[in-house]
């Protein structure tokens, strides 16, 4: 009963809920590796080619972790199974990445 | 038809995952992206295996404009964090905030469209069709098939705002609106690994 009456005496909102601000940073994180990756591009000519590769993955799979922890909640709690899932079908399609690569360019 | 609520009749933390389908339809989403991510994988390897394979066609640094991807780019990150916004607001069961923030994702998305539509037909223009080379079609095929992704998600989520609009946010539309924002981060992150692979790399050489 009392309980009962603490919880409606409450405002509509019991539980925490997380602000926007957690998102917005995870967006200006996600330009700000965009404009990297765009600006090494821009350097194109003068800084060596295989360089310029690594930053472009390292920058993408970086936007990648974050956006999938924060945008697609796989921080949170409860995304075991998710994780598996994703890391699974990112095994598979880097051995096809690998395969190909490999067969075409020095098979 | 009456929707189920929660225990004690208050919003619950979330609201998706609150009944047993909803766990489910999370969970099973899930798996299915698992597949996708294969999918496009496939994709992507046949595009780097056949990158350069050119033939008579333009090469890609000649043909790709950077200031456009840059505004697909931009485009498609802001779609992809009005969508979570809507899913914020989902779990504090506002509903008109929810739908504003679905429909800015839905009219980022149609941005995105017509600028890979323009991009597209200026492509042909410059000689650059299906059959041209390996190159052309392999790049067609991946970038395409992320737009057909697109497209299908802006289709999906614009059902999904007319179905809350009649049905009202309850535990069976919940864990449909949270789904389809799942699939719309999913839609983002490849276009991070598009414009990095295909675009910026094809520009270097």
């Amino acid at each position: 009963m009392a309980a009962q009456q603490a919880a409606s005496d409450q405002s509509k909102r019991r539980h925490k809920h997380e602000g926007p601000q957690k998102h917005i940073v995870a967006f200006i994180f996600s330009i700000v590796l965009t404009l990297i990756a765009f600006a090494a591009v821009g350097s194109a000519g003068e800084v060596n080619t295989t360089f310029i590769y690594i930053i472009l993955m390292v920058m993408a799979i970086l936007q990648v972790v974050i956006q999938m922890a924060y945008w697609m909640h796989m921080k949170d709690k409860g995304h075991m199974l998710p994780i598996v899932f994703m890391f699974g079908g990112a095994i598979v399609a880097l051995t096809c990445i690998v395969m190909a690569v490999y067969w075409v360019w020095w098979g | 038809m009456s929707a189920p609520v929660h225990a004690d009749g208050q919003w619950p933390h979330e609201p998706e995952k609150a009944t047993l389908e909803g766990r489910n339809k999370v969970l099973g989403f899930w798996l299915f992206l698992g597949g996708e991510a294969v999918l496009f994988g496939t994709l992507f390897a046949t595009f780097l295996a056949l990158r350069n394979s050119i033939g008579d066609g333009p090469a890609a640094s000649e043909l790709f404009k950077l200031p456009m991807i840059a505004a697909a780019t931009i485009i498609l990150l802001a779609s992809s964090l009005t969508s979570v916004f809507a899913v914020q607001a989902l779990h504090q069961n506002r509903v008109k905030s929810m739908i504003q923030w679905l429909i800015a994702t839905v009219v980022l998305g149609f941005a995105f469209l017509g600028l890979e539509i323009y991009e597209f037909v200026e492509y042909v223009h410059e000689g650059h069709t299906f059959t041209t080379s390996a190159f052309s079609t392999a790049f067609y095929t991946l970038v395409g098939f992320h737009g057909a992704h697109v497209l299908f998600g802006v289709v999906w989520i614009t059902i999904l705002i007319v179905q809350v609009q009649k049905k009202g946010l309850n535990l069976v539309t919940a864990p449909k609106v949270y789904v389809s924002a799942i699939y719309w981060h999913f839609i983002d992150v490849v276009w991070v690994f598009i414009f990095t692979v295909v675009y910026l790399m094809g520009k270097v050489g």
